[in-house]
């Protein structure tokens, strides 16, 4: 039986070995793309033994592979509770990211695969590794440098275009600039820590510098909030924090080829999130915990948190495309992450009732919303891939009824969206629902915690508002010129089944997740039972108990509460009711076409289209910036058809 | 018993609804009517035009019946589902299946069916109406949230029953909670979408916005819907603002409960018919100063005012 970390470890080696055969193979796309679906899933079936492992039996020992003692240099890899969730969350996505990709990545006629699937498993090799090595600076730089010139390499994949050689540059120098920035945090403690305690093994093991922690706290409180800032910068940059996120991430996501957007976007980001907990909760022992400044950290994360959640989704309102539209959201719904993260941290020092309580409750909001985002906005990149491919645009301005012609990409992009808006028994509203709790209840403690809550609300509305444009001018409104035009070209326009699983896939997690949240919050408690170093010893102690899936949750001696499946039983049958009613009359149905007041025939010119919505609060956030680029494809005249 | 009672109870609320929303309807046009000098319809109105209705063609204007046929249905369920969760006369039926957060989002996706079926239908004027209508959500939905937030301060508890019972007043000195009256009476209009604040639908100018395609059943429904959304609306409104009176006898509770409902819609009445519709640019800087306001309540109730 193979410890979780050589599991890890042999999943690596499984993607690098895969990287180097599909680039063999790479002549036939449809054997280059099984092959590299193979691997993945292969790897994916090493994590989730891994994870198994770790969820029930608890975390093993850090174990250390390629040993250069004279150097201070060993590919130290740790899997615990925290670590397993992400890992789990990297398999969630690129398995179904992979499976998409076999079909999808045809459609590119005049572009190989050779630059696509070894990038793309040398990718997740990468990102495995960053989330389970404890070394903080040489596997550290490998495993992000292996992130960042893969992701390089498939965010310019299709080379030809200028717009995204820009957008692929801008990546390179941020995730740079994030990897000096963060390297250096770390040579801060381990050069100050280590000379501290005369120990130069090893020193930029997690363990060493955490060990060597309270002694820097006490002597040398500059040097580390020094450090803490360069980690906040550095994983800011990378998880698309405002203001660093604006610059890079909303044309890094659109260029990239669909599943690769899933793939950034629900993964990669995400292991900025994980640097960020696992180095401001999980590095601090409990003896140094009395002098480190925890709550202002939180009350920083916080605040970053509200203004990213907020800027990220007015700018993402005024978007008419479709990926970039998404990849604004993406900083959005990081900013609730942020904001869970940071109230979690500003609770847990505080003496105010029930502190513990809420702060894990704010933290399991915030990782919940980890794997939820990962889940629903990987499924709205791949809808917004199968979009691409039947209509050869991403501009949301010439789309139109696409329902009709692909409905179950359709129903999985609805479930996406009211997964992203919060509407409840969909898996974003339990996670946000845990966040809201904890930041307004914690608004005793923390005051401007309330307020953070309150924007978090309104922004809730704003997702709402842009997902119901998102869907309503894509899939429901009237058959676009354009859409008309390609469907009568092609026949059929609904993807084909192998990039309809994928969909299915993770509308089908989203809604279970939705409906039994409990199951997620027991995952995440194992996992924190699982990580118990840090601050984590004080969240798997607080960590809220749930009494088995069917239950919902329940927080807080039952003052706040949320039992989705009694929810779902009175919709259920209140939408029965409301058939029954409308039945009553027996009245007949007839088909007709919508009525233009008599004066006009229908036509393309007076489709209402993404680019009129909302134009009264665009107008008022104009300072905001972000507005919608001129479209790279030519504007067709609008004329009457 | 423990079980069965959340059941009758949400079950009784449900009905209550259905009978009594029309009614509240007839009411509020009989009276506009006496306040414009007309002679006005008579007063069970509102009952015949939905019993017509439901027997009229369905006509079906948009590519996706389906999701038109859903959007209709969905659109009653959620307003029927949170006629189980608001206190009516008694206190919440269903307070174990969600707290007050719920609630809050449960309301936006009440509003936010009628825009789905809008955009089903995909007139034109239909979308028109849609924008504004999701405009005029995002302005609102915080100044509900916010009260129930600084309820849920005071009591420091998300429950129904606990922040659903005049919660906004649990302090010494309920500064903040007065602030949100004034704020939610002088914004209650567009809860319930009517005029000053019914831009969305706007018959003189969009045709009723997102439900222009819709007649028949489909349209009954929709009317239904809307009606439920004045009684439950009230109910909230009452239940988180004016409790006193709750703590009566069952049924002169119960009876204090609706006559004060009552009397909040014939607020409403009187203000619709004396007032003009705004422009979307209008209302919408008139609900941000109401929101900057409402913050203000917000943190004084964390300092415990």
């Amino acid at each position: 039986m193979m410890t979780p970390e050589q599991a890890v470890v042999a999943s690596i080696v499984l993607c690098v070995a895969g990287a180097v055969l599909t680039l063999l193979v790479s002549r036939n796309k449809t054997v280059a793309g099984w092959l590299a679906f193979a691997i993945t899933a292969g790897s994916a079936a090493l994590i989730l033994l891994a994870v198994w492992q770790v969820l029930t039996h608890g975390p093993a020992h850090p174990e250390q592979f390629l040993k250069m003692p004279a150097v201070g240099f060993a590919l130290c890899i740790y899997v615990d509770g925290l670590t397993s969730v992400f890992l789990l969350l990297a398999v969630l996505i690129a398995v179904p990211a992979a499976l998409y990709s076999i079909c999808y990545m045809k459609h590119y006629e005049d572009y190989g695969v050779a630059r696509y699937y070894p990038n793309f498993l040398l990718f997740l090799a990468a990102m495995y590794g960053l989330v389970s090595t404890t070394d903080m600076m040489w596997f550290f730089f490998i495993f992000w440098q292996l992130m960042t010139l893969p992701g390089y390499a498939l965010i310019r994949f299709e080379n030809r275009k200028p717009e995204n050689i820009r957008a692929a540059n801008k990546y390179l120098i941020m995730m740079q600039i994030a990897c000096v920035a963060t390297m250096i945090g770390a040579e801060l403690l381990a050069i100050t820590g280590a000379a501290a305690s005369g120990s130069e093994m090893l020193k930029y093991d997690f363990d060493t510098v955490s060990a060597n922690l309270p002694a820097l706290l006490a002597g040398k409180p500059a040097v580390t909030a020094l450090a803490f800032t360069l980690f906040l910068v550095g994983f800011g940059i990378k998880m698309g924090m405002w203001p660093f996120g604006q610059v890079w991430l909303p044309d890094a996501h659109p260029a990239a080829p669909s599943p690769v957007s899933a793939m950034l976007s629900g993964v990669m980001i995400k292991t900025g999130v994980y640097g960020l907990m696992r180095y401001f909760l999980w590095l601090v022992p409990p003896a140094a915990q009395a002098d480190y400044p925890l709550a202002n950290w939180g009350a920083v994360v916080a605040v970053l948190g509200t203004i990213t959640l907020f800027t990220g989704t007015m700018q993402a309102l005024k978007q008419e495309q479709s990926k970039r539209l998404l990849a604004f959201h993406s900083i959005g719904q990081i900013g609730y992450i942020l904001l869970g993260t940071g109230a979690c941290m500003a609770l847990l020092p505080t003496k105010g009732p029930n502190a513990a309580a809420l702060a894990a409750i704010a933290f399991f909001g915030a990782l919940f919303h980890v794997l939820n985002h990962g889940l629903f906005k990987g499924l709205l990149f791949l809808n917004a891939g199968s979009m691409l491919h039947a209509t050869g645009t991403q501009d949301l301005n010439r789309m139109g009824g696409l329902m009709k012609f692909m409905p179950l990409t359709a129903v999985t992009a609805l479930v996406a969206s009211f997964s992203i808006s919060g509407v409840p028994l969909f898996n974003g509203f339990a996670s946000k629902w845990s966040i809201i709790v904890g930041t307004v209840q914690g608004s005793v403690s923390a005051k401007y915690l309330g307020v953070c809550a309150i924007i978090a609300i309104i922004t809730s509305a704003l997702t709402l508002a842009s997902f119901i444009k998102f869907f309503g001018v894509s899939f429901l409104s009237r058959t676009s010129a354009l859409v008309r035009e390609q469907a009568a070209r092609r026949g059929r326009l609904e993807v084909g089944a192998m990039m309809q699983l994928p969909q299915i896939f993770l509308a089908a997690l989203c809604v279970l997740l939705g409906v039994m949240p409990a199951l997620a919050f027991r995952l995440m408690g194992g996992a924190m039972d699982a990580s118990r170093q840090g601050y984590g010893i004080a969240l798997a102690n607080a960590a809220p108990m749930m009494n088995g899936p069917l239950r919902g949750l329940e927080e807080l001696n039952g003052t706040a509460l949320f039992a989705p499946l009694a929810l779902a039983a009175v919709l259920g049958l209140m939408f029965v009711v409301a058939r029954a009613i409308s039945k009553l009359g027996r009245a007949t149905r007839r088909a007709a076409v919508p009525w233009l007041c008599g004066y006009a025939q229908e036509a393309e010119c007076h489709r209402y289209v993404a680019h009129n919505f909302y134009g009264e609060i665009k107008r008022y956030f104009r300072w905001l910036g972000g507005a919608s680029r001129p479209q790279p494809e030519k504007q067709p005249a609008l004329k009457g058809t | 018993m423990k079980t069965l009672l959340p059941i009758l109870g949400g079950l009784a609320n449900v009905a209550i609804v259905l009978v009594v929303a029309p009614f509240f309807q007839g009411v509020l046009r009989k009276v506009t009517a006496r306040i414009q000098s007309r002679q006005g319809p008579p007063i069970w109105q509102a009952y015949y035009d939905l019993l017509k209705l439901l027997g009229k063609e369905d006509i079906e204007s948009g590519e996706m019946p389906l999701m038109q046929r859903f959007a209709v249905y969905l659109s009653l369920a959620t307003v029927l589902a949170l006629a189980c969760l608001v206190p009516m006369g008694f206190p919440s039926p269903m307070n174990g299946a969600g707290d007050a957060i719920l609630l809050i989002y449960l309301l936006t996706l009440s509003g936010v069916c009628t825009l789905l079926a809008g955009l089903a239908a995909g007139s034109t004027y239909s979308l028109v109406g849609i924008s504004r209508e999701m405009m005029t959500m995002i302005a609102l939905e915080p100044l509900f949230a916010i009260a129930i937030v600084v309820g849920a301060v005071h009591t420091g508890s998300f429950r129904l029953d606990t922040v659903l019972n005049g919660s906004v007043y649990a302090t010494g000195a309920p500064v903040s909670g007065v602030i949100m009256l004034v704020v939610m009476l002088l914004s209650f209009q567009a809860f319930v979408q009517r005029v000053p604040f019914d831009i969305s639908e706007a018959e003189t100018e969009i045709m009723e916005g997102p439900l222009m395609e819709y007649s028949g059943p489909k349209l009954a429904i929709f009317k239904y819907a809307q009606m439920a959304r004045l009684v439950i609306y009230s109910a909230l409104f009452v239940a988180l603002f004016v409790p006193w009176g709750a703590g009566l006898p069952f049924g002169l509770g119960w009876l204090a409960f609706w006559a004060k409902v009552f009397v909040l819609v014939l607020l409403v009445t009187l203000v619709a018919a004396t007032h003009a519709r705004y422009r979307i640019d209008q209302a919408i800087r008139y609900f941000a100063s109401l929101l900057g306001v409402a913050m203000i309540a917000l943190v004084l109730a964390s300092y415990g005012y």
